[in-house]
């Protein structure tokens, strides 16, 4: 078997015409994001254009630029780097042409590195950039996901060699030093978890990595392991070491097929080089690893729910004790943490404590990485010292789009909470300003949301969301999510009833006897609606008005002005609802669906106004009879 | 004799023959037969049941536990439909009321030709292409009211 220092030798030789290419080298960006804006033709058409154009083409995973797909970087034979989008297939031949030869300033985002360009920013200047800290990021759209040499040939698996430096307690004693939390959002000390399946007597033990990355608008994990899956494996190997783990499953969401790929063949890569095996790199660890694919539930984000997934079975979470570290997987003693945990644990050994100590806060050093999305210019993935402001990522990710105002900031899933603008914007994105206003910071994702929305449509689409993805085994999470559905839809059809925050209230309190986060925490956002978004709530339930002019039964759309535009929306019209009434133009509300197709084809001549102009009496509404059939 | 029942259980023993009892492979045989089929056959509850050594009654516990596990067959044509945040901010509830109307169908239900079907899926991180929809797994968007038309009217004619 090969030793560390071979492996890296022979690495370093694969990765020389990378770092310094030949000829031009076009680096595409091949992630779900990027797939799904065409980056599968833009690499195809770019490979069928290298010979010719003199250059060449590689494979490369996320750079977070979302917003900027299809990416492409281009280093040149001097190390000029310059990163591009969108380049589509369409317009790969003349961006090729330009970028292979000079720099294809019509595409650029900014210089990466090299000389300035007349036109393009340098990307450091970026305002996505300024604020960022790419430590976990560090090879994000930089190396081949599918290729171990890259990440070996830069430094990888060094920090696994190197472990064996430190007894099991030392590394633990480091890790719990540098305040380094799981990144699920539970925010437990990692260290601590590791020193309890250290400590634990029964063997053999395992080591489980939860990529079920369900929070809807977080896409943190899927960004790691579709761009460097190794930095991910390196961190259990060193959980392994710590630990005396001998297996590790990796419980990859159904939703991420391109990381199961990728991380199915990283396992393979490792094993094939000794890196993952009965003596993985000569350290003595024994150690190997599997993917297990979910397939579509919420609660196995949950740890005791998706050790009860991998166990065969429906994933409910089970009461604790006993806990994971004393019973996990085939009722052995297991350790999970989240992806970007054990990204993070690589990360921290690579810089050493002291730099990695260097951003942050006091209690939350290094750094963290957050997806964008929603309401804002910008969508991506970003890493930040903890402690950034919400309104400076805002700011980077280009302020709310279309030049509207921040409503709201939901962030951390559906049990993470809903925070109006003017306290989220000053917070610091660590979990513990988050605490005092009764909600959390969660796992990542953060979703703007303008004032064009409405906070009680809202809070039944998340409503609707918990009360699907409640495993059923507690009825205080089961029944009260029902009966969550239930009352926030009347709100939102305009037919409170008084006494509904009073039931909201006692709702929460039987919540809190759930076994689970998800029971716990999912009146989290209805209980933020209440505090901080009670007017919005008030003019629903008292006034039969939606303000933002979203719900469907408190809308109704009619035509204001008699134009040709107003015709064209009467033939896109799916339910034939915009008709000829004596001559004019109307929309007969029975059968209007509130698609808004006629609304895109006549904007200003057909609007949206309150379906009540005046207060009428309570639940005496009918419901407005959607034709839902036909059309 | 070979009837084609027995056919089925041969091809589903040969298909999951490398999962094993206790190992955690539940989920794995699952998918392997819904990548094969497009949906999990009931005959093949038993097969992996038996495989894994579980009752039926566990293995059918699962399989119908999870979102994206099918015991029915698939439509010609799947459309999932996004139910994520930025999707729903961006207007998915206008195309989730074209979709359900110019079909006839809600979510979960396929066209009585069943030529197309409607999946309530969950947010893949794609939300800079929001509002979307996944037209059998590839990423459809950002739509608008009147492209959400266009699209469904074409899957319906299977144009």
């Amino acid at each position: 078997m090969p030793t560390y220092g071979e492996l890296r030798a022979a690495a370093e030789q694969a990765w020389k015409p990378i770092a310094e290419p030949p000829r031009p080298l076009f680096a595409v960006s091949i992630n779900t994001s990027s797939l799904a804006a065409g980056a599968q033709a833009t690499l195809d058409a770019l490979r069928g254009l290298a010979d010719a154009g003199g250059f060449d083409v590689m494979r490369t995973g996320d750079t977070g630029f979302a917003w900027a797909e299809p990416v492409v970087q281009v280093v040149k034979p001097g190390g000029q780097r310059v990163l591009y989008g969108p380049v589509t297939a369409e317009r790969a031949a003349a961006f090729a042409q330009a970028a292979a030869t000079g720099v294809a300033t019509e595409f650029a985002v900014g210089v990466i590195s090299g000389d300035a360009v007349a036109g393009v920013p340098m990307l450091a200047d970026l305002p996505w950039m300024k604020l960022q800290v790419r430590w976990m990021m560090e090879h994000c759209g930089v190396i081949d996901p599918e290729d171990i040499d890259h990440y070996i040939a830069n430094g990888g698996y060094a920090q696994f060699d190197q472990a064996r430096a430190h007894s099991q307690d030392e590394l633990i004693e480091i890790i719990k030093g540098s305040t380094l939390r799981g990144r699920s959002g539970s925010f437990f000390s990692t260290g601590t978890k590791w020193s309890f399946l250290q400590g634990a007597k029964a063997e053999p033990k395992y080591l489980v990595c939860n990529a079920d990355e369900g929070d809807p608008g977080a896409w943190v994990n899927r960004v790691v392991l579709e761009s460097d899956p190794h930095r991910m494996l390196e961190g259990m190997l060193i959980g392994a070491y710590c630990t005396g783990a001998t297996y590790g499953w990796i419980y990859i969401r159904d939703e991420y097929p391109l990381a199961a790929a990728r991380v199915g063949k990283a396992i393979e890569q490792a094993r094939a080089k000794g890196i993952l095996g009965a003596d993985a790199l000569g350290t003595g660890v024994r150690f190997d690893a599997e993917v297990v694919r979910g397939a579509g539930s919420y609660v196995c984000g949950d740890e005791t729910g998706l050790i009860a997934s991998v166990n065969d079975g429906r994933g409910m979470p089970k009461i604790k004790p006993p806990f994971p570290a004393q019973s996990g997987v085939l009722d052995q003693p297991t350790n999970v943490n989240n992806v970007e945990t054990y990204t993070a644990v690589t990360t921290l050994l690579r810089l050493g404590a002291d730099a990695y100590s260097s951003v942050g806060t006091e209690v939350n050093r290094g750094t963290k990485m957050f997806t964008v999305s929603g309401d804002v210019a910008k969508t991506g993935c970003l890493e930040v010292p903890f402690g950034t402001k919400v309104r400076d990522l805002l700011e980077a990710a280009g302020g709310v789009a279309g030049g509207r105002s921040l409503k709201a900031l939901q962030q951390g899933g559906p049990l993470s909470g809903m925070l109006p603008a003017q306290i989220a914007l000053d917070l610091p994105l660590e979990p513990e300003p988050f605490r005092p206003l009764g909600a959390g910071m969660g796992g990542g994702g953060l979703v703007f949301v303008d004032d064009w929305a409405c906070v009680v449509d809202l809070n039944l689409m998340f409503a609707h969301f918990l009360e699907d993805e409640s495993c059923a085994r507690c009825t205080t999470c089961r029944g009260g999510n029902q009966r969550m559905v239930e009352i926030f839809r009347r709100v939102s059809r305009g037919e409170a009833q008084p006494t509904d925050p009073e039931h909201l209230t006692s709702l929460a309190a039987s919540f809190q006897y759930s076994n689970c986060f998800h029971g716990t925490l999912s009146p989290t956002i209805m209980n933020n609606t209440m505090r901080f978004f009670r007017d919005e709530y008030d003019a629903h339930a008292l006034e039969h008005r939606c303000p933002a002019k979203v719900c469907e039964a408190l809308i109704r759309y009619t035509v204001a002005n008699q134009t040709e535009a107003v015709a064209h929306a009467a033939a896109v019209c799916p339910t034939g609802a915009i008709a000829r009434d004596g001559g004019a133009w109307a929309i007969d509300d029975t059968r209007c669906i509130r698609c808004d197709a006629c609304r895109e084809v006549a904007p200003g001549d057909i609007v949206i106004e309150d379906r009540y102009k005046d207060a009428i009496p309570l639940r005496a509404i009918e419901t407005a009879s959607v034709a839902r059939a036909g059309g | 004799m070979t009837t084609p029942d027995n056919e089925a259980t041969i091809e589903i023993q040969h298909l999951i023959r490398d999962f094993k009892p206790l190992d955690g492979d539940l989920l794995g045989a699952l998918h392997a037969v819904q990548h094969r089929y497009g949906y999990i056959p009931k005959i093949a509850l038993g097969v992996v049941a038996h495989q894994l050594r579980l009752s039926e009654a566990k293995v059918y516990g699962a399989a119908s536990y999870y979102s994206e596990f099918r015991l029915t067959p698939p439509p010609g044509t799947l459309i999932g439909w996004c139910s994520g945040p930025a999707c729903h901010l961006k207007g998915g509830d206008h195309v989730r009321r074209i979709l359900e109307c110019q079909l006839g169908i809600g979510m979960e239900q396929n066209t009585e030709d069943n030529r197309v079907g409607l999946h309530l899926a969950q947010c893949n991180g794609t939300c800079e292409r929001a509002p979307q929809v996944w037209v059998d797994g590839e990423v459809v968007g950002p739509l608008t009211a009147n492209a959400t038309l266009d699209l469904v009217r074409k899957l319906k004619d299977g144009a």
